[in-house]
């Protein structure tokens, strides 16, 4: 498969000096990863794992305190090679929303509540369509017609829609211009399971029909089954298990992932669930080795002071568990 | 005798001023029973199904329009603050989301010293009856004092403060709790902590639980009795394995389908 999106090696930093400590929090710690062409690649982890942060290096949307110290964002839109952070604000600019754009969590948040959702369409997509008002109209209710959506709700404000019925309306709106590469964070948390599993049968419908490449952040796992061909799982600011999305939920590799896919109960299967002692640590003060140690149940003395690298243990499948890949250092 | 008894309680707000007020039937004809053994019992259903309407009146916070609430065989009447206390000392919430449900300026250890002193019967306890007071309650959930002392609510993560949320309303030692949403907030490898916690109460204290919930599978994993709401209606009650196992009403079988299964089978 062509890829798409390459990110190597990226590290991002939160950097804070408090009551004259110089505090920096690793939320992206040395992250690779590749998305293919029309793959959707869905990235699991807790929340302080660093997923936003995450998307918010790979958008380019960098504001002090953060900032990135190591590494590249790479996109192969349109023919070309796009290095996100060697390119003029201007050109990131003109980048987002035609080739790269974002479904978000809240959808409140992201229509104006106190205008009509009209505008919120122009004042997202018509600067990159270089069209007249009244054409621009046209495409947005045709648009808006193929997702089975009333191009009459385009005059409502925010308020007056279900929850629901507004994220499909930020849908609609994030893939107006047909991007390539389209970030959702969270679509779909905020619903409840029936407009869930709509919202989601919507994705990737306009996933198929576009051929669009997708980057689908979600703690889970039941969503990452629907949707995702690709899994990769975070856990404190680090990649630590990535496979196809059958394999994954077949044969976990990593603790935690097993923990993950293990712990979800199931209708029709009343057996005992453990839970996981301990929680997900501070990224100001990691745990030394690998960040899992604390918590993991297959813990070995070599754990707590190294690093396990991420080892492609299998075609597609990466690992950093010392227990799955042994010391290879 | 029973715990608790709702028979035919129909909730009505009312919106809107003189002009174009409104009605809304939140809750219309709904009756359940808890009885005097140890039960959970799951609500679920979507948003704007009643059930949190359900719990507000259980915990007395809203008065039904008609129908009867009985709390161990009294009908719940709350009219004065001392009628308040004591119903609370019986009847306690653990709310959806423990970040707001805490006062960020205000450290944890005190709503636990509060509720001790508030709801002791006799002599307010001083300063030590009500460490050892919260103390015991913590080490139910799994905590000590010592790891929430002094503490402000954003040190804590997310499933630690829900459980010390769970630990200060089994500080009256009340006999049924009342959860709504308490694991939506909570991260995913935490939920399954609160969940069995749930169970542990349940065998350990001889605590009922009335669970509201969207997610069928943690509603199936841990509770005795299900009530499936849909527009303020009961459609399906019983056992919650035979429920969800094989349900009848058309929409609980719409909510079960729609629940994602977290194993790979091939969909999508």
């Amino acid at each position: 498969m062509e890829n798409l999106v390459e990110i190597q090696n990226l590290k991002a930093y939160y950097r804070a000096f408090l009551y004259g400590v110089d505090r920096e929090v690793r939320a992206v710690d040395d992250i690779s990863l590749t998305i293919g062409r029309g793959e959707v690649y869905g990235l699991a982890g807790e929340s302080s794992s660093g997923k936003t942060t995450l998307i918010k290096t790979i958008a380019g949307a960098i504001r002090p305190p953060l900032r990135v110290v190591s590494g590249n964002v790479k996109f192969h839109f349109g023919g070309g090679t796009q290095d996100i952070y060697a390119m003029k604000p201007e050109e990131r600019m003109a980048l987002r929303w035609k080739h790269l754009s974002y479904i978000m969590q809240g959808s409140m948040n992201v229509l104006n509540p106190v205008r009509r959702i009209r505008h919120s369409f122009t004042d997202f997509a018509f600067r990159h369509m270089k069209v007249s008002k009244a054409i621009f109209f046209e495409k947005v209710a045709v648009h808006l017609q193929r997702l089975k959506l009333d191009p009459h709700l385009l005059d409502a404000y925010p308020h007056e829609l279900s929850g629901g019925m507004r994220q499909r309306m930020t849908i609609a709106l994030a893939t107006i211009l047909t991007p390539e590469f389209i970030i959702a964070d969270e679509p779909t948390t905020a619903l409840d399971v029936i407009v869930q599993r709509d919202v989601l049968t919507m994705i990737r419908d306009i996933q198929r029909e576009m051929g669009s490449s997708f980057l689908f952040v979600t703690h889970d796992m039941g969503v990452h089954a629907t949707v995702s061909d690709r899994i990769g799982i975070v856990y404190a600011g680090r990649l630590v298990e990535e496979a196809p999305t059958a394999k994954l939920f077949n044969m976990p590799l990593h603790p935690y992932t097993q923990h993950l896919v293990g712990s979800l109960p199931k209708i029709g299967d009343p057996s005992t669930r453990p839970s996981l002692e301990g929680r997900p640590p501070n990224l100001a003060m990691p745990p030394e080795g690998c960040r899992f140690h604390p918590r993991c149940p297959k813990r070995m003395e070599i754990c707590s002071q190294k690093v396990p690298p991420l080892v492609t243990v299998a075609p597609e499948r990466r690992v950093a568990c010392f227990a799955v890949t042994g010391d290879q250092v | 005798m029973t715990l608790l008894s709702l028979s035919h309680v129909t909730k009505i707000y009312r919106q809107g001023g003189m002009l174009g007020r409104r009605l809304i039937t939140a809750v219309n004809d709904v009756s359940f029973e808890l009885g005097d053994e140890p039960e959970i019992l799951s609500i679920v259903g979507e948003s704007g199904s009643g059930k949190s309407t359900v719990a507000a009146m259980i915990l007395g916070q809203t008065e039904p329009s008609e129908g009867a609430l009985q709390f161990a065989g009294k009908t719940v009447a709350i009219h004065s603050r001392a009628e308040r206390t004591a119903f609370m000392k019986e009847v306690q919430p653990v709310l959806q989301n423990p970040f707001e449900a805490f006062n960020p300026l205000k450290r944890v250890d005190r709503y636990l010293f509060e509720t001790a002193r508030n709801f002791s019967a006799g002599k307010r306890p001083d300063r030590q009856q009500a460490e050892k007071m919260a103390d015991a309650a913590l080490h139910h959930v799994g905590l000590t004092l010592e790891e929430v002392k002094g503490r402000f609510p954003h040190e804590l993560s997310g499933g630690q403060l829900q459980r010390v949320a769970i630990a200060r309303a089994l500080i009256p030692q009340p006999r049924l709790l009342v959860a709504d949403e308490p694991v939506s907030m909570v991260d995913a490898s935490l939920r399954m902590a609160i969940v069995n916690l749930f169970g542990r109460l349940k065998s350990e204290l001889g605590l009922s639980i009335i669970y509201i919930t969207h997610d069928l599978a943690t509603a199936y994993y841990v509770s005795d009795n299900i009530i499936i709401m849909r527009k303020g209606e009961i459609v399906e009650r019983g056992r919650a394995r035979t429920v969800l196992d094989d349900p009848q009403h058309e929409y609980s079988r719409a909510l079960k389908d729609a629940v994602l299964a977290a194993d790979f089978s091939g969909v999508g």
